[in-house]
């Protein structure tokens, strides 16, 4: 659990950490806004978009598999054998999925339809690999008390849950620039 | 065997007088009228006619005339009597019901009138001067504009939308097989489906913005929930965090 004076720290920290980044690359980095930090309804929403990108990909991928299988009339044993590897690669594809996007551009699918980003609370820059996996595991451990485990989220100065402290990150508000009109 | 009154020869012979000068004053008139078909008919002969007309034609005078008679209130006073009158429909329908129209076409063509009258007016530059004048000047945007808003031109209007000709037209350019080649020349053109297409962005935008303002909407009302029933502060300023851009 973070502490008053670590919230200080982290605020030193991005304070520093943006005035050398603006520094280095003056003139090219979008000129920086205070955040918005999104709520749990946003990002509950984000959550089940997200959800269901990865049901939908996984059912047709299962179907199809099934399809092939039913052709090829398998036993038993090859049926529980396709059905753990089934398991296994829907955990693997649901646990890459929030990670690859976290660490890489810090927005989902869903975050990027709401408009919202994943990032460090420290400096503002997506989470490693590592701290991603750390979330999401967190995560799931407080989805299982009947997600009560994200309600710390509406009463948090930071809108921050368990798992946003763990992994120290935060969800802000990433509003899409309107792209310019044609000639 | 009738006889003859004494008092008959004398009315005879004193009203005799007056028969003779009625008799001489219609030779005369007869006279008089023979003279005058003869002359004019001797002067429309004439070559001197034809070039008194061509000079008159010719001559800055017919010019200036036209551009007054234009210039004044001539045009606007014909227009309105012409539209109050109902004078077109009039005419049109009288020449379109008799045989008056097909008869005077057949004279004009059998004379070759309309070559002479052309080629006339092309030759001396009238129809030029005429077409040029006409368009630069206001009078033919005032002329129009008084047709266009008359009951007339209403009546007009709505006889032909309603005639079977129009219907017959439609039905044709819809069977038409160039029609419907221009109509997917213009749905599949850059220009159409990029149009399409951002219109189709549009709408998505457009609900995920209002998803978007509802679920924040959602969560303040939450959050003040949360914290008056725990009994905390409402949230006042939240601390500055991370630098964060655009996404």
């Amino acid at each position: 659990m973070s502490t008053p004076a670590r919230d200080r720290g982290d605020l030193v920290a991005a304070r520093q950490a943006h005035a050398v980044n603006a520094r280095v690359h003056a003139g090219t980095l979008t000129e920086a806004t205070a955040p918005v930090y999104e709520g749990l309804v946003t990002r509950g929403i984000a959550f089940a978009i997200d959800s269901a990108v990865i049901n939908l990909v996984a059912l047709v991928v299962s179907v199809s598999v099934g399809l092939a299988l039913s052709v090829l009339d398998p036993s038993a044993n090859a049926e529980t054998l396709a059905l753990a590897v089934g398991a296994f690669a829907y955990a693997v594809w649901s646990v890459g999925y929030f990670v690859v996007f976290w660490s890489t551009t810090g927005q989902t699918p869903g975050d990027r339809l709401l408009q919202i980003r994943v990032c460090r609370a420290s400096d503002g820059n997506v989470l490693r690999p590592r701290k991603s996996l750390l979330r999401f595991g967190a995560m799931m451990l407080c989805a299982l008390p009947l997600f009560a485990g994200f309600l710390p989220i509406l009463v948090d100065n930071r809108r921050r849950g368990p798992h946003d402290r763990l992994a120290g990150s935060v969800v802000v508000s990433a509003p899409v620039e309107p792209r310019p009109g044609r000639a | 065997m009738e006889m003859k009154s004494p008092l008959g020869g004398l009315v005879a012979v004193a009203t005799l007088p007056a028969t003779l000068a009625r008799g001489g004053a219609r030779v005369t008139r007869r006279a008089v009228g023979d003279l005058a078909e003869a002359s004019v008919n001797a002067m429309l002969e004439s070559p001197r006619t034809e070039q008194i007309v061509d000079t008159v034609l010719a001559s800055p005078l017919m010019e200036r005339t036209l551009s007054r008679a234009l210039e004044g209130q001539l045009v606007e006073a014909l227009s309105r009597d012409v539209v109050r009158y109902a004078v077109l429909e009039r005419v049109a329908e009288a020449i379109l019901e008799g045989d008056a129209l097909e008869a005077v076409l057949d004279r004009a063509g059998a004379a070759d009138v309309p070559r002479r009258v052309t080629e006339r007016m092309l030759a001396d530059g009238v129809v030029e001067r005429t077409v040029t004048r006409v368009l630069e000047g206001p009078e033919l945007e005032r002329a129009l504009t008084a047709a266009l808003e008359s009951p007339g031109m209403e009546r007009l209007v709505i006889r032909v939308m309603e005639s079977r000709l129009l219907d017959e037209a439609v039905e044709r350019l819809l069977d038409s097989e160039e029609l419907w080649l221009l109509v997917r020349e213009i749905a599949y053109s850059p220009e159409v489906t990029d149009a399409l297409s951002h219109q189709g962005v549009g709408f998505a935008d457009q609900v995920a913005g209002s998803v978007r303002a509802r679920s924040r909407r959602a969560d303040a009302w939450l959050e003040r929930v949360a914290r008056r029933a725990l009994r905390r502060k409402p949230a006042g300023e939240l601390p500055p965090g991370p630098p964060v851009g655009p996404a």
